[in-house]
């Protein structure tokens, strides 16, 4: 999930309130498929990931762009994406009623996790389905962005978009394209949490604790970075609570959704850059170490 | 005895659903003056409003209930959250015939608000001078998510998931047939004519012009000695305390506080829209956008119970969220300013600027110099 938001980051330097929205995009994909019918959420994952990307497309394209081009500020654009997340929970809402007036599928607006799932070892096979996919997502992102060239051309509209203009990038395309890709992401993980986790039409918005601390642990310019902060904010959310729990009693369960605020809050604070810059800080100065030794070792070989 | 007319038409209580609205109006009007001081003037953007209205009204409800309990001499088994249902009757009928305590813990809830919104505030500008904008909206806006998380989890403040019921401390006010409420919306119109009032002279004073120079140019304002993140600290702690307080009033008015009324959609998301519309940083444009946005919300509740055949009420909650989305996202392409856009402070009577001109148009040769001075 954290990805598409590092994504959808890097390319307008706009936090997407309403990423989160995406994700339940996915879920209510998924809902359907299973009600109407009776496919399994695997089923749905292709669809999920087609109407997020359409979705986020849209919102890209017709809201946000718009937007910027009448030159709207920052803030305007932030609150801009806390509209459009308001509109997606009405959206959801309104057609969770309708799924309820046209099939008569009560529980709409909130449901519990989707069954449909298969089971390898007795475990859920989602447990080897999802770190498997974000691998593999991260992986393909890669490869695309570093072993072809549409994805160096990525990665210059990224880091300098007038430069890359200046050398024939179409810009506005890649964006369109990691807009494209961060909403059926954000979908595609809606589809594998219905099967997981109860659902909801403000399940997504409710999840924007989880994203943006991952996103920030990690830091926000880098996409490796997110999956990492995303695999550290989930593991450490279940490991924390988990010994919490052991040590402090079953009161301490409630503070769950805390731990990925509290890592968000210490990231911004000591490491504003995330994760990432971390390794890339100690690898220069590590170089500037080495650097400096030769130098000396040179000027004392002249002083003697 | 005072007793309120009713004017019915169309099936609507007129006279009801005005009070109803002044009310809300008056309340909304008092937390989007705090985010346009926060984000209109200072260039603040508290996307965690509804944690401090949060902060203040489950402070005003947990502590009120307890104490007027306690003071009343009611006892209770276990706590209080379980067992109000059952003893708020008794303690309704004990405080309306004590006016003078109702009012004491009344204004008790209110400064204990305050405090709190005081203190949340404390800790959100710790954050909040040291960030950059997009951070810090981030950071606030899952603050507030967590608040949120943490009154429905933690029953002991408010009662977790189902909330808490809390005693009418205006019963001595129901002399007759919606008096209560008019007694209530004289309290909550002083409340926010002063926070108007308070606010207008922030705006117009050196220290609202320097608020506009730290959002505008930081470098430039910190050139020229002034402290912004002191200002900026005092400024989210002001605002904050003043949010809590209309909070606790709500929860006063409303006689019961429950988690899920705290979501992003009803009390951050709302007081954006409202100084969108009417214009960041002006106040005057903040009032308008305020009652526009209070008038279309209970003019469509009411019509919501009236088409409860047609729609159901739920889709129709979604349908308010649609259209104010579409609204301000409407406002923002087309008229970014608002309605009333940013006026330049005038800190000279409109006479005495025409004097200016005057002397300066008949004496033509020192034109340059005396528009120096006023641009000083």
């Amino acid at each position: 999930m954290a990805i598409g938001l590092t994504l959808t980051y890097l390319t307008t330097k706009v936090p997407n309130f309403a990423y989160g929205s995406f994700v339940t995009i996915g879920i209510y994909t998924a809902l359907s498929f299973y009600s109407l019918y009776g496919i399994s959420p695997y089923g749905a994952l292709p669809v999920a990931f087609l109407v997020g990307c359409l979705s986020s497309v849209g919102m890209y394209l017709g809201i946000l762009r718009t937007l910027a081009r009448r030159g709207s500020s920052l803030v305007a654009l932030m609150i801009a994406t806390l509209a459009i997340d308001i509109a997606f929970v009405g959206i959801f809402g309104i057609y969770s009623d309708y799924l309820y007036r046209a099939y008569h599928i009560i529980y709409a607006t909130n449901f519990p996790q989707l069954p449909g799932d298969f089971s390898l070892l007795g475990v859920p096979g989602i447990a080897f389905v999802a770190p498997c996919s974000l691998a593999l997502i991260t992986l393909g992102l890669w490869t695309l962005l570093t072993k072809t060239k549409f994805g160096v051309a990525m990665r210059a509209s990224i880091e300098n978009p007038s430069l890359a203009r200046v050398l024939g990038i179409n810009v506005e395309a890649v964006y369109v394209f990691a807009w494209m890709l961060a909403g059926g992401f954000a979908a595609m993980s809606g589809a594998y949490y219905s099967l997981w986790l109860p659902g909801g039409i403000d399940v997504g918005s409710k999840l924007i604790v989880e994203i943006f601390a991952s996103s920030v642990l990690g830091g926000l310019a880098s996409i490796y970075g997110a999956a990492l902060g995303g695999v550290i904010i989930g593991a450490s959310e279940i490991l924390i609570t988990t010994a919490g729990v052991d040590v402090f009693g079953s009161s301490v369960g409630i503070y769950q959704k805390g731990i990925p605020l509290v890592f968000m809050i210490i990231t911004l604070l000591v490491l504003p850059q995330g994760l990432i810059s971390l390794k890339v800080g100690m690898a220069i100065r590590f170089i500037r170490t080495l650097r400096s030794f030769r130098l000396f070792k040179y000027l004392h070989l002249r002083g003697s | 005895m005072l007793s309120v007319p009713s004017v019915v038409i169309f099936g609507i209580d007129v006279v009801t659903f005005s009070v109803d609205l002044l009310i809300i109006y008056a309340i909304y009007l008092v937390v989007s003056l705090t985010l346009n001081l926060e984000a209109g003037y200072s260039g603040i953007p508290n996307f965690g409003k509804a944690m401090f209205v949060a902060g203040g009204a489950a402070v005003a409800g947990s502590v009120s209930g307890r104490l007027s309990a306690f003071i009343v001499g009611i006892s209770y088994s276990g706590d209080y959250s379980n067992s109000a249902p059952a003893i708020i009757n008794r303690l309704n009928a004990a405080l309306s015939l004590n006016p003078l305590l109702s009012v004491e813990i009344l204004l008790l809830g209110v400064a204990l608000a305050a405090g709190i919104g005081a203190a949340l505030g404390y800790l959100a500008s710790y954050p909040a001078i040291r960030l950059r904008e997009d951070y810090l909206g981030m950071l606030l806006l899952a603050s507030a998510q967590f608040f949120q998380i943490f009154l429905r989890s933690y029953p002991p403040v408010i009662g977790g998931v189902q909330g808490i019921e809390i005693p009418d401390f205006f019963g001595w006010a129901n002399t007759g047939p919606g008096a209560r409420d008019v007694v209530i919306l004289g309290v909550v119109t002083l409340f926010a004519v002063s926070v108007y009032v308070y606010f207008e002279r922030i705006a117009r004073s050196p220290l609202g012009r320097t608020l506009r120079a730290i959002r505008d140019n930081e470098v430039a304002s910190r050139a020229l000695g002034k402290d912004d993140v002191a200002i900026r600290k005092r400024v989210i702690i002001v605002a904050s305390a003043i949010s809590g307080m209309a909070g606790a009033l709500l929860t006063f008015y409303v006689e019961s506080v429950g988690p899920d009324t705290w979501s992003r959609q009803d009390w951050t998301f709302p007081f954006w829209v409202i100084i969108i519309l009417g214009g960041a940083a002006n106040n005057s444009g903040v009032a308008v956008g305020a009652f526009t946005y209070a008038f279309i919300l209970k003019t469509t509740d009411r019509a919501k119970f009236l088409l409860q055949g047609i729609l159901p009420s739920t889709t129709f909650n979604y349908l308010q969220y649609l259209t104010f989305a579409s609204l301000l996202v409407l406002v923002l392409a087309l008229r970014p300013e608002g309605i009333f856009p940013e006026k330049p402070s005038l800190t000279l009577k409109r006479q005495t600027v025409a004097t200016i001109i005057e002397t300066k148009a008949n004496a033509p040769e020192q034109k340059s110099d005396s528009s120096m001075k006023e641009n000083s």
